[in-house]
């Protein structure tokens, strides 16, 4: 790997967020690929500060550091991007159920998919069920991605799978979960398309769910 | 000793006689859908009126079989009273702040009439209520947060942990040492008003922070309230806290109120013999979706493990069967 790339890399890691901008600059300026700047420098950080965090090396104050850091970087990039790599690989809904108001999971969630390419849209929290079906409506997307950090709202999650299968819409959009109080048993039984583990495992299943890789 | 619900209570705290059976006691809310109907009153009622609070409280004793009653359901209770405008929620849904009113980190001015705010009013009255019915027969516990949760709610929790990754130390601290009295003069109100026990939420959890974080930021804070607050301290931190067991223990809490998962018969090899271990029932799977005889595997586990009083690990979700909260009673009448 290029030595400003792993430099890049190892910023967001240790989440200098003060120094990634003038990295990233002279990384665009030496002309250095763009993809490789995103894919191995920032992305490539984002995963190996998921697996520390999945370690219990570092916890989410350090992730939220680090995420803001990968976002600084993006942004200098993404106006720069041409033709395949400006397109998003997929439209993500993301929201977090009726009566739950916690979002961080969910946030830094999106963080993760926005640097791993795809269109996010985040409904933001306490979503009634009428309000995350119209949405899929009307931006179609191809993933849809529900949370709950409460035990108390886990029962909405079910809601919003059945309605989304009684409306006929189950064929044009996946649905993953995510949260503290749900697993994969959960999906399973509520009919949901995926679980994700951490924000790491939801990227990973998004690209499953799109079918890339 | 007589096996009554509050000398079994509080002889366990202090590890003292062990009577007939495990006390099972509620240091967070067992207000389910369920008990609501059976008692008659609801939420957001018995969030907002002394008596509604206090009834459905004894609910859990009466009805249920708990040995203790614990009047307050919510985490909202100071947040309301320093400034957070709370939406109080609906009978299956539970209260929640709508602002952060510090999120600046400005200065937290704490009102004169703290304990006079109607939010807190509330509690210490149904804590009296429960004194004049219950005391001395069951075991009243009251409920305070610790400066840490409270900080979650003056600033944003996402705000509040990413200062912390930032490095902003002083200007953390600053803001947990002006939310400290909060805390201890909540608790020594609640005390004064019939409280046997205080539990102290403080969600400084495994899924947030490191134990480092702990040490460093909260620990000194929590050393300075146990010392300040006379009456039994329960903490209460959910989550996965396996890794700081020890520095709760540290901070002179009497007893630890804990999640499962935490292996009980770990935590109990490793504190056991520095506090008290409430819980560590399951929620999610087991009280919320599983059947009572799961609950009673999980109640005997913990009692055979050694835990000194049987609970829920956290406030239960309000869709839990009455059947599963049952089911603990049950399960700890079954004796040692």
């Amino acid at each position: 790997m290029n030595g400003k790339i792993e430099q890049i890399r190892d910023v967001v890691v240790s989440g200098k967020h003060k120094e990634i901008e003038g990295l990233v600059r002279t990384a665009i300026d030496e002309n250095l690929d763009l993809d490789a700047i995103i894919n191995d420098g920032l992305i490539g950080a984002m995963d190996i500060v998921g697996k520390k965090f999945g370690a219990g090396e570092i916890f989410v104050p350090e992730m939220l550091v680090a995420a803001a850091t990968m976002k600084k970087g993006l942004e200098l990039i993404k106006p720069l991007l041409k033709g395949e790599a400006s397109q998003p690989k997929g439209t993500i809904l993301m929201g977090t159920v009726k009566g739950d108001l916690h979002d961080i999971g969910k946030n830094i969630v999106i963080m993760m998919l926005e640097g791993a390419g795809f269109k996010v849209i985040d409904l933001g929290v306490d979503l009634s069920v009428e309000k995350v079906l119209a949405k899929v409506r009307e931006l179609k997307p191809d993933v849809l991605g529900l949370s709950a950090l409460l035990t108390t709202t886990m029962p909405e999650m079910k809601k919003v799978v059945d309605m989304v299968g009684e409306q006929g819409l189950k064929d044009t959009v996946k649905i993953m979960i995510g949260g503290a109080p749900v697993d994969s048993k959960f999906a399973e039984k509520i009919g949901a398309d995926g679980y994700g583990k951490d924000a790491a495992g939801a990227v990973q299943l998004a690209k499953q769910l799109i079918g890339i890789n | 000793m007589k096996s009554t619900p509050y000398n079994l209570v509080m002889s366990a705290l202090y590890k003292g006689k062990k009577g007939d059976r495990p006390p099972a006691a509620n240091p967070t809310s067992i207000v389910c859908r369920d008990l609501m109907d059976a008692a008659g009153v609801s939420f957001p009622h018995a969030h907002t009126d002394a008596n509604a609070m206090a009834e459905l409280a004894l609910a859990g004793h009466e009805i249920i079989g708990f040995d203790s009653v614990m009047p307050e359901y919510s985490v909202h209770q100071e947040a309301a009273a320093l400034g957070c405008e709370v939406d109080w929620g609906a009978p299956d849904r539970m209260p929640d702040s709508k602002n952060f009113p510090h999120e600046d980190f400005s200065e937290i001015p704490i009102p004169d009439d703290l304990l006079e705010k109607p939010s807190m009013r509330v509690v210490l009255d149904a804590l009296s209520t429960l004194r004049r019915h219950v005391g001395g027969k069951a075991a009243v516990i009251g409920k305070v947060m610790g400066p840490w949760t409270l900080a979650y709610h003056m600033a944003g929790t996402q705000n509040f942990l990413l200062q912390i990754g930032l490095g902003e130390y002083e200007m953390i601290t600053r803001m947990l040492r002006q939310l400290m009295p909060v805390t201890i003069a909540f608790a020594r109100a609640q005390f004064a008003a019939g409280a046997d026990i205080v539990v102290l939420a403080d969600h400084a959890t495994g899924n947030l922070v490191g134990a480092y974080h702990y040490e460093e930021l909260l620990l000194p804070i929590h050393k300075e309230i146990t010392a300040e607050i006379e009456g039994p301290l329960i903490l209460h931190v959910c989550g996965n806290c396996e890794d700081r067991l020890e520095l709760f223990a540290d901070a002179g809490f009497d007893g630890y109120h804990f999640e499962w998962q935490v292996d009980s018969r770990k935590a109990v090899e490793r504190v056991g013999h520095r506090l008290a271990l409430l819980g560590n029932i399951n929620n999610a799977q087991t009280l919320f979706q599983g059947t009572p005889e799961d609950v009673r595997k999980q109640v005997r586990y913990a009692i055979e493990a050694g835990v000194d009083l049987i609970a829920p690990e956290c406030a239960v979700p309000l869709a839990t069967p009455l059947e599963n909260l049952k089911a603990i009673i049950a399960a700890v009448h079954e004796g040692y």
